[in-house]
């Protein structure tokens, strides 16, 4: 579930790039990461599908290609499964990049997650499980989340490697199979895997920070991630005893349905600031014109100023970060064309904001129904995930290696409004720091589980050589 | 698709409360030989399960061909049309000409189906699929839909051939296999087939028949003479889509729900035909002076009486009696959790009136569902709008006798709008008039359970069936 850009305070402007020109990918290296990254975008690691474990296998091969030792690549199988998202038999990579000698510390762990959300052909200009290159991007489901950070952490591992670094601490990489649905990887990952990951000092997330550039050129920052909105699910349930649609009666599952559905639509939840949100803002208030930064301006001096706040969260790169959000994704109903409906649901997605009880958010929710015959369930049992301290180390490795490549560039600490694989690392003690290098042009490439998915192709690259300046810079030392 | 008899017309019907006889306990007035002989061909019908993909319907029409053979009409009259129903489906229908020596009149063509709904012997409390006789009922699946209505037309056939009677006019039995999905038999019947089918009128026994309620008060016996225009319709909004953690304005479920609202709120004009009035003349003397009675009398008075036409059409007994209907029956949106919909799809089943063209019909969604949202007929299955047809004094006397036979003089005819629709809307369709007159009977609501679990018929219905299409033909055709 991808990074967004947003974030809540300057860690650091613009500083005169630091003089050392970035490394470059040799032809072959720029090769060998278009073929991964080709072929990884053409297998549908979509759940139901049964094609992570391949993935994972072929990942591994990559690592195995790159001289990494077998016995420290493990293909982690397992199965997922829930009442909402379906089942498969999926699986988890793990590769343990020992350093040379004793250990300075215990290891650093680097994130991403093999799986994508579903893509209808139907719904998309070309088939989102065929790579397909055209006006200076990659097109394909999973381009921008998360196959492009898949590819960069793995090729940046083999080219510092084959470069003969040795690192000075184990680099341990866990790449899951079910983020987008079930997050179980990550769970194994937090508890029983725990011991073949050598207990990790923290997290480095490819799925989340990286960057953006507006559609006129200009930098929009690039944020590291570190807090996330909670994560939780609703099914709004109406049953109806149905009958012969050539009689249609007054009380209809699907009508209740639609009005539940309006009245969830026309809401807006209370909006809140936090102290990383009030950063963010401030940070904001700098880099944006006209009524945005009025409004900015006029909410972080009064809180209490909905309308402000409201303009605020209308504006699509701030949609989200003002409050809980709570969008329809889904609708079932009906069992034949000809018979009255006996039963219709609706599935809720919300992102709360931090420090709200997702039981809470239930109860509101059946409060704006306000139709005894909707019914108001959850989907999960999630708790709010904890906010990583910042740690000087990473800030500064992150913003070194975004400022060698993008001189200049904004990098912003972030709240995310997606939640990860993070969560239950950050809830069981493990920070865990979303700090892709990849970068779109915002809004125009917001496509995360949408329709054409792309990513620059320049990114691709660059994310590369933004893995390999982290590696050296936090593992070398 | 079977007629719900007379069952939806009369739930509050005549208050004469004689004590009334049990109609399952009056002996039938079939002798024994031919009880005999229709249950033993009743039994083979029910225990071949004609239902779509299995490839049984061909066993059902050589079932009734040997019959039609036995009795003497020549192989070069029995016809059978193999055809493919839905997808990789391969049915059959059965054309039969039984011929006139000195025709004096044009053919007379007799409606009914092989095939039957499926019936999963998990849901049911016996196998649907083996014939049973309990308790003065037999049960199976097509007991009541309708290979009753096969048999009793086939046998009274073969009866009337074997007591040596000579119809005025050649008389057409078309049977088809595909009724309950497709209807391509019937499509096929009327036109490209129709060098043998061809007919001043049909009777479909896949319809009519008199009910009684709980209490053995007759409700009626209705004869289908219209039916509405089956037509089912797809609203679909289409949208980018996006991260569910970036709601967008524009969202593909609201706007869906915003057009099944207007859906929801939308009346079409009320209309009448001759049939409708011909029923809502019989439902005002049945209702007196209830509320019901006094609004159905007012739009009577006045077709523009558009509050008395919504008064009828919100009474649960009279929906879909007044206008068109459409109502939504599916909803399916989305493709994952956690991202925004790409697409939202409703299904709305309408029910047309008949005449009404349902291209007229989709425009009038389209229009109240708004430019956002798609609106398209589902190309599986295109309904061909039906007339009415014309009443003819000449069915509904043949009918008035048998029912009188059969029930006695409180068993109204009267004609009934089917909202439903049968194979006989596609001969409507090509200029043929049907009528459902089939002769079985049953207790509402308790034996209404058409594609339902334990379908059954009373017995005396079954046998007296053969004797209501005896008569019948002997009307029409003698």
């Amino acid at each position: 579930m991808r990074h967004l850009l947003v974030a809540a305070s300057i860690i650091a402007f613009a500083s005169a790039a630091n003089g050392a020109a970035p490394p470059k990918l040799t032809q072959a290296q720029h090769d060998a990461a278009h073929a991964m990254f080709e072929h990884v975008i053409s297998t549908p690691t979509v759940i139901g599908r049964h094609n992570v474990p391949a993935m994972a296998q072929y990942v591994a091969d990559q690592f195995k290609a790159g001289g990494f030792p077998d016995a420290d690549i493990h293909v982690m199988p397992y199965h997922t499964e829930s009442a909402t998202t379906g089942a498969d038999e999926t699986a988890g990579l793990i590769v343990r990049w020992r350093a040379a000698g004793t250990p300075k510390a215990k290891p650093i762990m680097l994130m991403g997650h093999m799986d994508v959300v579903e893509a209808k052909r139907e719904d998309s200009t070309t088939d989102p499980f065929v790579m397909t290159e055209r006006d200076g991007y990659y097109y394909g489901r999973g381009s921008i989340d998360m196959k492009d950070g898949i590819v960069a952490i793995t090729q940046a591992m083999i080219n510092l490697k084959a470069a003969g670094f040795k690192p000075k601490r184990d680099i341990v990489v866990l790449f899951t199979g079910d983020e987008e649905t079930n997050g179980l990887g990550a769970k194994h990952g937090a508890s029983d895997w725990l011991d073949l990951l050598g207990h990790p000092e923290y997290g480095l997330n490819a799925d989340g920070g990286g960057g953006n550039f507006n559609v006129d050129g200009s930098p929009a920052g690039f944020t590291m991630q570190t807090a996330e909105k909670t994560f939780a699910s609703y099914t709004l349930t109406v049953r109806n005893r149905g009958g012969h649609s050539s009689k249609p009666r007054k009380d209809n599952a699907i009508y209740s349905l639609a009005h539940a559905l309006d009245k969830i639509e026309a809401y807006r939840f209370q909006p809140m600031l936090n102290e990383t949100s009030r950063a963010h803002f401030a940070a904001r208030e700098q880099l944006v014109t006209g009524p945005l930064k009025d409004a900015i301006h006029r909410w972080l001096a009064n809180p209490n100023d909905g309308e402000a706040a409201d303009f605020i969260e209308a504006d699509e790169n701030e949609v989200g970060l003002t409050r809980t959000r709570c969008v329809p994704t889904r609708l079932f109903a009906g069992h034949a064309d000809n018979a009255l409906p006996q039963l219709a649901t609706a599935m809720i997605n919300c992102r709360i904001f931090p420090g709200v009880d997702p039981n809470a958010i239930r109860t509101e929710l059946e409060h704006v129904v306000a139709d005894p015959t909707v019914v108001v369930t959850r989907n999960d049992d999630y708790v709010a995930s904890i906010a990583s301290p910042l740690r000087p180390d990473v800030t500064a490795a992150y913003t070194n290696a975004v400022h060698a490549l993008h001189p200049r560039m904004p990098v912003f600490p972030e709240m995310s409004t997606g939640a990860s694989d993070g969560r239950p690392f950050r809830v069981s003690g493990i920070p865990v720091y979303g700090v892709n290098g990849g970068w779109t042009i915002t809004p125009i490439d917001n496509r995360a589980h949408g329709k054409d998915e792309r990513l620059p192709v320049q990114s691709l690259y660059d994310n590369v050589v933004h893995w390999q300046l982290m590696l050296r810079d936090l593992a070398g030392k | 698709m079977k007629r719900v008899l007379a069952f939806a017309l009369a739930a509050a019907a005549s208050t004469t409360a004689l004590a009334a006889t049990d109609p399952r306990d009056v002996p039938t007035q079939l002798s024994k030989e031919w009880q005999v002989k229709t249950r033993e061909v009743f039994k083979q019908a029910i225990e071949i399960p004609s239902v779509h993909n299995r490839g049984q319907t061909q066993k059902v029409a050589e079932l009734l061909a040997s019959q039609f053979r036995a009795a003497g009409i020549p192989d070069s009259d029995i016809h059978f049309m193999p055809y493919e129903a839905l997808p990789g489906d391969n049915t059959t229908a059965l054309i039969v000409r039984w011929r006139s020596p000195h025709p004096t009149k044009k053919p007379m063509l007799i409606l009914g189906h092989m095939d039957v709904v499926e019936a999963n012997r998990a849901d049911w409390t016996f196998d649907p699929f083996v014939f049973r006789e309990e308790n003065g009922y037999f049960l199976g699946r097509g007991t009541s839909d309708m290979k009753n209505g096969d048999v009793a037309t086939t046998m009274a056939a073969v009866k009337l051939i074997s007591q040596g009677f000579k119809p005025n006019r050649d008389i057409v039995f078309f049977y088809s296999g595909d009724e309950e999905t497709r209807g391509i038999g019937a499509t096929l019947g009327s036109t490209k087939w129709r060098n043998l089918t061809d007919a001043e009128f049909g009777l479909n026994a896949d319809g009519g028949g008199a009910s009684y309620d709980r209490n053995f008060r007759p409700l009626g016996f209705g004869i289908s003479m219209a039916e509405k225009t089956f037509q089912t319709y797809f609203f679909t909004t289409h949208n980018p889509g996006g991260h569910s953690s970036r709601p967008r304005p524009e969202n593909a479920i609201y706007e869906l729900a915003d057009a099944l609202k207007a859906l929801q709120a939308h009346r079409f004009t009320p209309m009448q035909n001759e049939i409708t009035r011909g029923y809502f003349e019989e439902r005002s003397r049945q209702e007196g002076d209830s509320p019901l009675g006094q609004q159905i009398r007012a739009w009577l008075a006045n077709p523009n009486d558009g509050a008395a036409a919504d008064a009828i059409e919100a009474n649960p007994l009279e929906v879909g009696l007044t206008r068109t209907r459409c109502v939504a029956t599916m909803l399916k949106g989305g493709h994952a959790d956690n991202a925004l919909p790409q697409s939202a799809t409703a299904t709305v089943n309408c029910r047309i009136f008949p005449g009404v063209q349902p291209k007229d019909v989709q425009a009038e969604l389209q229009a109240l569902a708004g430019p956002k949202v798609e609106v398209t007929p589902d190309p599986l299955y295109i309904g061909v709008p039906t007339p009415a047809s014309p009443v003819r004094a000449d069915v509904v006397n043949a009918v008035k006798a048998a029912a009188m036979r059969f029930h006695g003089k409180d068993m109204h005819v009267f004609p009934v709008m089917s909202t439903g629709a049968s194979d006989g809307s596609f001969f409507r369709a090509q200029g043929i008039p049907v009528y459902d007159v089939d002769g079985s009977w049953g207790i509402s609501p308790d034996d209404e359970r058409a594609h339902g679990l334990d379908e059954r018929i009373p017995v005396r219905a079954m046998y007296d069936d053969v004797l209501h299409w005896e008569m019948i033909f002997k009307a029409l055709a003698g």
